[in-house]
């Protein structure tokens, strides 16, 4: 009698847990209760934000230490040539040869020829994504620096990414090869235009909407389209393409693109400050 | 539950969100990580039982849900369905051994936990992984939880073994409570 009871209690337990969970999804997919949720990620990313500047800071330079140590003599020595370049830039963070890496990513944020005009920010990337299921990253800058949602991110080369939910003092990033990911790209002669897809982390980019007559090649440099109503500028790289299949007959190409920019080994990127056209 | 063990959960979560966030989003191999979020909610089933396990695992979950951009309730829904699973499992006789049993169920809950969550994703319209990508997640994950899964049912023992209740629980399902 008893071992029923509590079988009909933790069922009907179960069943209230499985519908207060559909709720939650249900009222996030709805515009005012999905703002309201938004509001709450934002405040446990600021609120965690200090905890993961602190890891990060003193997590990242013992693997780079590690990495360094073969080298550590010319290391130093160019950190000082550096050092003398830059000024103050990150000045108090560069005591040992981590600095090195870190300062010469810093200073290629700070001429990236494909910006143009764009008002840009350094920001530093401060944690991966907690799930397995999306590939994105957080950065320490939010809206309280001018950032906002649908800013493009770039690193070096190219493109790594959109903001796609901006706190107050983080960000986070979806990196273009989320599989969520999807915005449009040119390449070759004008009117060569596709949309490129993520796949996952580590995976290149596939390209949808490749004709027979496009012509795309290997190595070819492939950038943002940025027509007309485009969430991305145009002309900012993107990849290079790393594979082109073409069955005869078909009416599409299969087109992959890999990164130019290194997106497994961020620790610097810099923020576009441009809102897609309403 | 009394409120002494909500507050003892209350502080086993947070320090697990700060090692997940703060450590283990940085231990990458192949594009995949550990889920400490994940077996929390299986250690709660481990540890407190099907029914117990299964609300504390959804609060592990609403937590889980602040730090990612799937659809808020979508990592409860997962949680409390592995947590509810291995709190049935660890109530049979066979689950009462204490530290083989919970590593196998580590194990096999951090592939089934994956795997659910990618299937209730793709039903909700979420993109899907590369399966290569996903056997990688599912693997990294178990082995993770099999190396991870001693202290988190310690801790999780810790917490509701402040419950009089929790230590009934704990002790049929294997766990330590004193």
């Amino acid at each position: 009698m008893s071992t029923t009871r509590r079988n009909t209690s933790q069922r009907l337990t179960l069943v209230i847990l499985i519908l207060a969970s559909i709720s939650a999804i249900t009222l996030d997919y709805k515009g005012e209760a999905s703002r309201g949720i938004t509001s709450v990620r934002h405040a446990a990313l600021d609120v965690v934000s200090p905890i993961q500047r602190v890891l990060s800071d003193v997590l990242h330079p013992i693997g780079d230490v590690v990495s360094g140590a073969v080298n550590y003599g010319r290391a130093v020595k160019e950190n000082e040539q550096l050092r003398g370049q830059l000024g103050t830039l990150r000045r108090d963070v560069l005591q040992n040869e981590t600095a090195e890496q870190q300062l010469q990513e810093v200073l290629n944020e700070e001429h990236l020829p494909y910006v143009q005009n764009l008002p840009t920010l350094v920001a530093e990337v401060i944690s991966g994504s907690t799930s397995n299921f999306e590939d994105t990253f957080e950065i320490d800058r939010g809206t309280s620096s001018g950032i906002g949602d649908d800013m493009p991110v770039v690193a070096g080369p190219g493109l790594v990414g959109t903001v796609v939910s901006a706190g107050s003092s983080t960000s986070v990033v979806r990196a273009i090869t989320d599989p969520g990911s999807s915005f449009g790209v040119r390449f070759g002669t004008p009117g060569s235009v596709a949309v490129a897809y993520g796949r996952g982390a580590g995976y290149p980019l596939d390209l949808s909407g490749v004709t027979a007559d496009m012509s795309p090649h290997d190595g070819q440099i492939v950038y943002t389209s940025g027509i007309a109503g485009a969430s991305l500028p145009a002309g900012i790289p993107v990849g290079k393409v790393s594979f082109v299949h073409y069955s005869g007959g078909a009416l599409t190409k299969t087109v992959q693109v890999t990164s130019v920019a290194d997106l497994q080994g961020l620790s610097y990127v810099t923020v576009l400050q441009w809102f897609p056209a309403p | 539950m009394s409120g002494r063990a909500w507050g003892r959960v209350a502080i086993v979560l947070l320090v697990t969100t700060i090692v997940q966030v703060g450590v283990l989003n940085g231990l990458v191999v192949d594009g995949a990580h550990p889920d400490a979020f994940l077996l929390l909610a299986i250690v709660a089933g481990l540890v407190a039982g099907s029914q117990r396990g299964a609300v504390v695992a959804f609060f592990v979950g609403l937590v889980a849900d602040l730090f990612v951009l799937t659809p808020f309730g979508l990592s409860s829904l997962c949680y409390v369905l592995v947590a509810f699973g291995v709190g049935a499992v660890a109530s049979l006789p066979a689950g009462r051994a204490p530290y083989g049993f919970r590593i196998v169920t580590a194990f096999t809950g951090g592939i089934a936990g994956s795997l659910l969550f990618d299937g209730i994703g793709a039903l909700l319209g979420q993109p899907e992984l590369p399966r290569h990508q996903l056997i990688v997640v599912v693997a990294v994950v178990a082995v993770a939880n099999v190396v991870l899964v001693i202290p988190a049912a310690a801790a999780m023992t810790w917490a509701l073994s402040a419950d009089s209740a929790g230590r009934e629980l704990a002790t049929t399902s294997g766990g330590s409570a004193r």
